[in-house]
């Protein structure tokens, strides 16, 4: 029973980390991001064709993707947190967890499939 | 090691979340990164629903970006800005504070952040709204 209780402790000072660890990036990654996308671009949005063409810069598409990693996962771990906050089962609670996991994947690579297709179409 | 500087199990249901009576400004906060946090997941998914039409050619995209700058559309943006800077500036604070830095002046410390969440809020809504579109 303690042993069960300090493995779920630790399991939620590990997830506290990592939301810690992925909003830390996030300053950086999202301050980029409104920055490059956003605040130097004229009217604040690219047409079509310079998105394109700004994308197509490789330090951008991987910047970008990795925005996307981290924010899905600052964004999963923390709908995580409010869900385990409801009092769920043990057996809930993993189950939220393989959710949440396969969404953040699906989300990844539908990112990185819209990236890929967005910078072909410059090709 | 990160402290949890989280409120009680109680108050962390969702439903308590409106109960603000007699509650410390420190759960204000938590309650303000609650609701932020939900807002900027939903815009999240909204935000990479909305750049599929990146994917279906110039005439969906460049419609997309017509609408994107009409004034309802800014205020929005300016609502966005807000839910980030709340969200940001009081996630550096707790992580801050999990870490054990500043924790003596924690009180000030919140006072700081949310003076500083807003007047950047401030800054970014006069410069949406000054620049032409």
């Amino acid at each position: 029973m303690v042993e069960k209780q300090l493995t779920r402790e630790r399991a939620s000072s590990w997830s506290w980390i990592l939301q810690a660890v992925t909003g830390a990036l996030l300053v950086v990654l999202l301050g980029l991001h409104m920055v490059v996308q956003h605040f130097v671009v004229k009217g604040g949005l690219r047409n079509f064709n310079d998105v394109v063409a700004y994308l197509s810069n490789p330090f951008v598409f991987l910047l970008e993707i990795a925005f996307l990693i981290v924010v899905t996962w600052h964004a999963l771990l923390g709908v995580r947190a409010i869900l385990f906050d409801l009092g769920l089962k043990p057996g809930t609670e993993r189950r939220w967890t393989a959710v949440l996991t396969i969404v953040g994947v699906l989300v990844v690579a539908y990112g990185i499939w819209l990236s890929a297709t967005i910078v072909l179409q410059g090709a | 090691m990160a402290t949890d500087v989280r409120p009680k199990p109680v108050e962390r249901k969702p439903l308590e979340w409106f109960n603000l009576r007699g509650k410390r400004v420190g759960f204000w906060a938590y309650v303000v990164m609650r609701l932020s946090a939900i807002g900027l997941v939903l815009y999240l998914f909204l935000h990479l629903v909305i750049l599929i039409q990146l994917a279906q050619g110039p005439a969906a995209w460049d419609g997309f970006v017509a609408l994107a700058k009409s004034p309802a559309f800014l205020l929005l943006d300016v609502v966005l800005i807000v839910g980030i800077l709340a969200h940001g500036l009081n996630g550096i604070r707790l992580g801050l504070i999990g870490f054990g830095i500043g924790v003596p002046r924690q009180k000030v410390m919140l006072w700081v952040f949310l003076v500083l969440a807003i007047a950047f809020s401030i800054l970014s809504a006069l410069a949406i709204f000054s620049e032409p579109h």
